[in-house]
């Protein structure tokens, strides 16, 4: 018996010994099988697509509206000309009174997903050339990826001022994890750099799919060298003169033209069509977008949305400066100041201030409570209005530059504009980008391009710095940016705050 | 008989004839005399029967006879021992001329040779060198309750359980010495029956421990320090709970059932606004919007709200409110709950088994809220051959759980509607439609509470199986060998519906269901050698060495879609829905290897060292650094063994120990050493799309995260141990603290898991045991225990605050800081002008502008309250009259605050919804000095931020729990063939002091880690009246 136990015990202790063995190898290793890791992906075609398609996402968070207000809408309250009915939504009160600080969630939105994006295309244009496909895919994809960059560094850099510039893919070891801030136009070059490359990688003029097309491609330009031409660059005369050039290769290519009905500017049917050059895409109920209820006042009963925010509506102020007859005034063609209730449709109620219409999905608003409406990036009154203006730097107002802005004009049932001096010319188009173009995220960029804002109640234009808006703030030198995000200058010590902030 | 609380009866007897075997017929002496004694208590001077008497160092002895009194042979100078169960042994020397002699033994009031449960294995209570605190299944019966958790509720000091929740199961927090880590679990490691419980986030904040039927528990021992924990090295830092369940009978055939019925009733209400309180609100409201919002009442944006009360549903044609409905009264309900356990065990000496069964419907207060459990347990045990034994158990649970109140959820809930629903609409109109806020034009249109809890549905249903397998070897002599393969599969399914009508839930989408389906499985093979060895008499050894292999998958999967024709289908045909909204499926796995050993050595029973160590690997961590090493030593010294304190009158134990030791955490999700990609959903061409890009920077340098932890503690027993001590001092640094540290986002990431910072805990445990009175009928006891807890963040990645759910976390600081402005009440008329410069008006909220630039901004938020307590503790008393026991437990918690957050819709805003009664103390010319602003219409502008208003004061006393039971004598229930009858009356939660406006102050109701003491929308806990039985045969 005790023999038996002896030999039982030693048989096992060997055993034991031996699994020991056994657990140092392969028993520690696990793959992620819902996940690619960076070195196994990158092997075929689609992965191409695949990464490029992950750029494009970053256009929607800055979108996201709700009870908390949006991101896009700094841009807007940053102007002066808008107003909310959403006191929970302090990030838009403190932009709008010109208190702002740095840990304002909205301007945190831009700067993640943004290098976000541009994470991807670093990730896209260093990994998709080891890529073995076709020549013509692989160019176009490339371009989009290209175009995509250029299109956030500009927003970036409009938006914050002193950024870092990455290009290539981030590691825990690349020096580039801490990165220094660089050159304003260092940033520029490498944009035009990315945009250069994109307008010769094949791209057709239009894509109704909604990916980038050579007319984004070129419009971008086009607002890229306006801009460097202004505030803070001032690189020159002869960026006026690409600016035009590139507008007018938009306007001669023949592909766009405006709506004749405003309408169209907000029907999901005509997503990427017509006017629309290049636009956040959304599908209702995949991936619907999120803005209706933030253009609609707060708890009217007014739309089959259970949310009724009130996030974001224009001055009254900003409506009666439009010159008289100016259809874009007129009742639901670019705001409204009446809708019929949801309880009773056949009840119209007046809501007292101008909510906007350009952005309203009436199918959703009624019925759906799902918008597939789109955010136009870009759309051909916007190319018009850049030619009108850099063509009116470089010659002074021509015959094509006066047929640029009268479309315009000629749409919203105004009389066309002659005989105007340079800097009559030049104050038009400036009054009619701010009317065109209003709350659709360009009037900021506009007034510090320029260091210009329109003074609403006097009808003229003056400095940016010490203009007053209409409920009082005054601006500040500091506000020509937004305040860089705490939470980046924190994990990141080679960066410091803008001025003022 | 007398004192059965300290003896049984039946012990008494088995002494008695046990001794009477070992002893007749070994007296013999040379020289000898007879003396003749007696044998007394010194409590009660009763004469004591089967006690023994033995001569120190032979085999000679007798026992006292039925009246106490014994004979023996004896000669001058020999020892006599005397001693008998319960009591302290005593030695008298025979003299010459001693004839007669009167022993009296004192009572032992605390048994210390009682066996604890450590990790892989037992040790006598008196030679542990650690600090471990032990729960016996007799302290649970007194409370019975849903959840381990619960039960754990101010037992041991160190302790800390919140339960933070009053729905069925509770959700108990569980903190053992503070908490350790930053952005990982805090919570202890579970190890039932020896398998490790793989520590799983599951669905609305429950974890797997959740799961077990705290019925099936034959006692819980907590481990705190690194002496006890480090042998669990990788997972022991925060502590580590072994639970013991119950097992078979040796004494043949058993039947016991349990059972307890009880009634949950709502223990306070919150006030708030009547109809008519509500109406005057509104039109106060109106009437100050032209002060707030010029331009919108130019505008003419605001109308007198007196105008709309037409809806003849909700008014008269004097436009007075028809209806006044207190929602408390509708939403909570008398909530019956019953528990029924039935154990059938059986066996021998050699054999035994066991089966458990469990039924548990438990209502929650909340209407729609309920919890029912079936559980099912078999275990058996036997000595198959001398040199084997072999064992095992198998448990199964079904739990299906309906809950109402969803982890940080601040969107339309039923309890949100609880507080919000407007007191002029009905639960239903007379056609049985809901009526609801929006019937009742310009209010936010959330239902009304029941509405919600009937239409927005979510349930848990959860099945799990742990079953583990033994064999204990014996190799030779004091040398064991066991092997345990151990098993635990759990099986989620969460079933989600908000129906058509739900505003803000659902209605938007015509129907949301979803079914999310987790799976998890996770094995255990272990073996371990254990080795004892007394040396020779001075000196003995215990040695354990053991290796251990676990792994764990997971998979889950989603579905959902909406858009449905009826709310029917409701999850159960998620094709019925139009739109296909969502699939999903992920799955995640991780092995751990670890090699673990402990070496006991004991000189004289007087110096008692151990050294424990265990190296740990995990596929969690990068290859490089997948193995660590966790060791730790403790040493003890018994200072009442020493001869100069050994018999002492007054100081019965004396024992000063100190350990120090590493543990560590490694909680982390799997595959954080690699850099992953992460899906990307675009459009194009009206349809879904899918990307891959950047999602996770890979750290192939990750490690494991460590905490230092010293403890010195002292035990001290006087008087027969009537009155006991136990204090611990500890502090633990946790270092290479693992972090989902931020970097910088111009990467194109914002977090990666590393090794960066530093955190404390030092504290302080003291507990008391005290038999304040004893006699024949009456015993009166004392425990009272206190635990106090300083956490502070040493370091983080460069400096930089963190912010965490409603918290900061900051170097310097404890984390659960709220962070928020100073609310310094309301301007004055008299501040008007300075009023303006912050754009306020008098009349508004004023807060203090912190950093002095003129303007409230971020930047002006500061600390504002701790959620976790300094300190807290027990205070219970028992007092037993023969057969009648009534135990009073107390609970106290001081020094933390709790984050009222539902005052941002019932108090910062009114006239869209309901709000609190305080609401009334609004700021008026009149009534200037208030924290409450002036009512206004929402849309003329208000401020609503987690500031110092909302942080009250969160200390309380509350009365846990009140008990009245009584035990039948056996000879009564003889007649009824049982063996035990025991019948209790109690009622938990009886009283609540405490400062707090809300509900209850132990509360969370964020997932966040450190949110503790966040109260948005709580689910109030219920005071519960029982009545209960437990029957053996």
């Amino acid at each position: 018996m005790k023999k038996n136990i002896n030999k039982i015990s030693r048989v096992l202790l060997i055993s034991l010994l031996m699994i020991t063995t056994w657990g140092c190898n392969e028993f520690l290793d696990e793959t992620d099988k819902s996940n690619f890791t960076l070195e196994n992906y990158f092997t075929r075609p689609e992965h191409a697509t695949s990464v490029v398609n992950s750029i494009y996402e970053s256009l929607r968070p800055v979108m996201e509206s709700g009870f908390g207000g949006g991101p896009w809408m700094m841009l807007e309250f940053s102007t002066g000309l808008a107003n909310t009915e959403l006191g929970q939504a302090q990030n838009s009160l403190f932009v709008r009174s010109l208190i702002n600080n740095s840990d304002n969630g909205y301007g945190q939105t831009y700067w993640t997903s943004y290098y976000r994006g541009i994470a991807n295309a670093n990730l896209a244009i260093e990994k998709i050339p080891e890529i073995e496909m076709d020549n013509t895919a692989q160019s176009k994809l490339l371009g989009e990826a290209r175009f995509l960059r250029a299109y956030y560094y500009f927003n970036l850099i409009r938006i914050f001022g002193n950024i870092p510039l990455i290009t290539t893919p981030i590691d825990l070891t690349s020096p580039e994890l801490y990165p220094e801030v660089a050159s304003t136009s260092a940033v520029y070059d490498q944009i035009v750099a990315d945009l250069e490359v994109a307008e010769n990688a094949g791209l057709p003029w239009r894509e109704y799919s909604g990916r980038v097309s050579l007319g984004a491609v070129k419009t971008l330009m086009a607002s890229v060298y306006l801009t460097m031409a202004g505030y803070p660059l001032q690189a020159g005369d002869q960026y006026y003169q690409l600016a035009a050039e590139k507008a007018n290769d938009v306007i001669q290519s023949g592909t766009f033209d405006l709506f004749a009905d405003y309408d169209k500017l907000h029907s999901v049917e005509d997503k990427n069509q017509g006017e629309h050059i290049f636009m956040v895409q959304y599908a209702a109920f995949t991936i619907p977008s999120s803005w209706q209820v933030s253009i609609i006042p707060y708890n009217r009963g007014i739309s089959a949305y259970s949310a009724e925010t009130g996030g974001i509506f224009s001055n009254q102020e900003f409506v009666d400066a439009f010159e008289d007859g100016d259809k874009r005034a007129d009742e639901k063609t670019f705001f409204y100041t009446a809708y019929s209730l949801e309880s009773d449709r056949s009840t119209i109620k007046e809501l007292g201030d101008y909510y906007i219409w350009k952005h309203f999905d009436e199918e959703a608003q009624l019925n759906s409570t799902s918008s597939g409406m789109n955010w136009p990036v870009f759309r051909f009154a916007e190319v018009l209005l850049i030619y009108a203006e850099a063509m009116n730097e470089v010659n002074g107002p021509t015959d094509a530059t006066y047929e640029a802005i009268n479309k315009i004009r000629d749409r919203a049932e105004l009389p066309a504009l002659e005989n105007l001096s340079q800097q009559e010319f030049r104050e038009a188009v400036w009054r009619e980008k701010w009317v065109e173009m209003c709350f659709e995220n360009k009037t900021w960029f506009d007034m510090v391009r320029l260091r210009k804002a329109w003074n609403v109640t006097t009808g003229e234009f003056e400095d940016y710095v010490g203009h007053q808006f209409t409920y009082g703030p005054t601006v500040k030198e500091r506000e020509l940016l937004f305040p860089i995000p705490t939470a980046e200058i924190r994990n990141n010590d080679k960066l410091s705050q803008n001025q003022g902030y | 008989m007398k004192r059965n609380f300290i003896k049984t009866n039946k012990y008494q007897i088995l002494a008695f004839v046990f001794s009477l075997f070992l002893f007749t017929g070994h007296t013999m002496a040379q020289e000898s005399r007879t003396i003749n004694g007696l044998i007394k208590s010194q409590e009660d001077q009763e004469l004591i029967p089967g006690a023994s008497v033995l001569i120190k160092g032979t085999t000679r002895g007798t026992v006292t006879d039925i009246d106490g009194r014994f004979s023996l042979e004896v000669s001058n100078g020999e020892i006599l021992v005397a001693s008998f169960i319960g009591y302290e042994k005593k030695e008298i020397t025979v003299e010459a001329g001693m004839n007669t002699l009167e022993i009296i033994l004192g009572y032992s009031f605390a048994d210390l040779s009682e066996v604890v449960v450590v990790g892989y294995g037992t040790q006598k209570k008196s030679d542990l060198t650690g600090a471990v605190g032990s729960v016996s299944s007799e302290a649970l019966e007194e409370r019975p309750s849903a959840s381990l958790n619960q039960a754990l509720s101010g037992r041991i000091q160190g302790v800390n359980v919140s339960v933070n929740s009053g729905r069925p199961g509770g959700r108990a927090n569980i903190r053992i010495r503070g908490n350790t880590s930053v952005s990982i679990a805090n919570d202890p490691l579970y190890v039932i029956d020896g398998v490790i419980i793989h520590a799983a986030g599951l669905a609305n904040g429950s974890t797997p421990i959740d799961y077990l039927n705290p019925n099936d528990i034959a006692s819980v021992e907590v481990l705190k320090d690194a002496s006890a924990t480090a042998i669990y090295g990788a997972r022991g830092a925060n502590g580590v709970i072994l639970v013991t369940t119950k097992r078979g009978s040796n004494k043949g055939g058993m039947i016991t059932f349990d059972t307890d019925v009880s009634v949950g009733v709502l223990p306070k209400k919150i006030p708030l606004l009547n109809a008519e309180e509500f109406l005057m609100v509104e039109d106060i409201a109106y009437q100050n919007a032209q002060k707030y919002d010029p331009t919108g009442w130019a505008n003419g944006i605001y109308t007198d709200p007196k105008l709309k009360r037409t809806n003849p549903l909700l008014f008269d044609a004097n436009r007075n409110p028809l209806h006044d409905t207190d929602w408390q009264d509708e939403s909570f309900r008398k909530a019956v709950t019953q528990n029924y356990q039935l154990g059938l065990t059986g066996g021998n000496e050699k054999d035994s088994y066991g089966i458990y069964v469990n039924h548990r419907n438990e209502e929650g207060l909340m209407r729609e809220s309920y919890l029912k459990r079936y559980a099912g347990r078999f275990v058996f045990d036997s000595q198959i051959k001398p040199w084997l034994k072999v064992g095992g158990s198998l448990s199964y649970t079904d739990q299906k759980e309906s809950q109402v109140d969803p982890l940080g959820a601040g969107g339309i809930i039923a309890m949100r509607q609880v507080l919000e629903a407007l007191p002029i609409i009905p639960v239903r109109y007379n056609d049985g439609s809901w009526a609801g806020n929006e019937d009742y034009p310009g209010m936010e249109g959330g239902n009304n509470p029941l509405h919600v809890a009937n239409e927005r549905v979510y349930i848990v249903n959860t099945q799990t199986m742990l079953g583990n397998i033994y064999a204990n070897f014996n190799l030779a002599e004091g040398l064991e060998l066991r092997s345990v393969l151990a098993s635990n599969i759990i099986n989620q399914r969460v079933d989600y519906y908000g129906g058509r009508t739900l505003n803000y839930i659902a209605k938007n989408q015509r129907g949301d269901a979803s079914v999310m389906n987790d799976r998890l499985n996770s094995w255990q093979f272990e073996n371990y050698l254990t080795y004892n060895k007394d040396i020779d008499e001075n000196q003995s050894i215990n040695a354990l060495l053991g290796i251990s292999w676990q792994h764990v998958d997971r998979f889950n999967s989603t579905a959902r879609s909406q858009d449905f024709q009826d709310d029917y289908f409701m999850f159960n045909n998620l094709g019925a829905g139009a739109n296909v909204f969502q699939t999903l499926s992920g799955t995640s796995a991780y092995g751990l290897n670890s090699y673990f050993g402990r070496f006991n050595y004991n000189l004289k029973e007087k110096y008692l060292v151990t050294f424990t160590g265990r190296i740990d690997g995990s596929s969690k961590f990068g290859e490089a650094n997948r193995y660590a090493v966790f060791p730790s030593a403790a040493l003890a010294w018994r200072i009442s063994e020493e001869d100069f304190l050994k018999d002492h009158q007054t100081v019965s134990n004396l024992k000063l120990r100190a350990s120090y030791g590493v543990t560590g955490n490694s909680e982390i999700a799997a595959y954080q050493a690699l850099a992953g990609m992460g899906n990307y959903t675009v459009i194009f061409n009206d349809s879904r799309s899918i990307g891959l890009g950047v999602n996770r920077l890979s750290n192939p340098d990750l490690r494991w995260e460590k905490t230092f932890q010293t403890d010195v503690g002292l035990e001290l027993g006087l008087l027969n141990n009537r009155l006991t001590f136990e204090l611990d001092f500890y502090r633990k640094i946790t270092e290479d603290m693992l972090l989902n540290a931020p970097v910088p986002s111009s990467s194109g990431y914002s977090l990666v898991t590393r090794n960066i910072g530093s955190m404390e805990n030092k504290g302080v445990e003291f507990a008391l045991n005290s038999v304040n009175m004893v006699n024949k009928d009456f015993k009166w006891d004392t425990h009272f225990n206190i635990s106090i807890n300083k956490n502070k963040v040493l370091e983080l990645t460069g400096g930089a605050d963190i912010f965490s759910g409603s918290t900061v976390i900051r170097e310097g600081e404890p984390v659960s800081s709220f962070f928020g402005f100073v609310h310094q009440g309301t301007w004055d008329i008299a501040e008007a002008d300075l009023a303006a410069q912050y754009l306020k008006l008098p009349g508004d909220i004023k807060y203090e502008d912190v950093n002095g630039d003129g303007a409230i901004n971020d930047n002006d938020r500061v600390i504002i309250g701790q959620g976790i307590p300094k300190g807290f503790g027990t205070l219970m008393n028992t007092f037993q009259y023969k057969n009648l026991e009534l135990m009073v437990d107390l609970q106290f918690n001081y020094g933390n605050k709790v984050l009222w957050r539902s005052k941002h819709s019932a108090e910062d805003r009114q006239g869209i919804a309901n709000s609190f009664k305080t609401v009334l103390n609004a700021w008026t010319p009149d009534n200037q000095n208030t924290n409450i602003a002036q009512l206004r219409p929402l849309t003329a502008g208000y401020n609503t931020f987690n500031d110092s208003d909302r942080t009250q004061d969160g200390s309380f006393l509350r009365g846990r729990n009140l008990l009245l039971a009584y035990t039948f004598e056996p000879t009564l229930i003889q007649k009824l063939k049982l063996s035990r009858l025991r019948a209790y009356v109690s009622v938990q939660n009886f009283f609540l002091s405490t400062k707090y406006q809300g509900y209850d102050p132990e509360v969370s109701t964020s997932g966040s880690p450190f949110d503790q003491g966040v109260d948005l929308y709580a689910y109030p806990k219920p005071r519960v009246f029982m009545l209960g039985l437990n029957i053996a045969l």
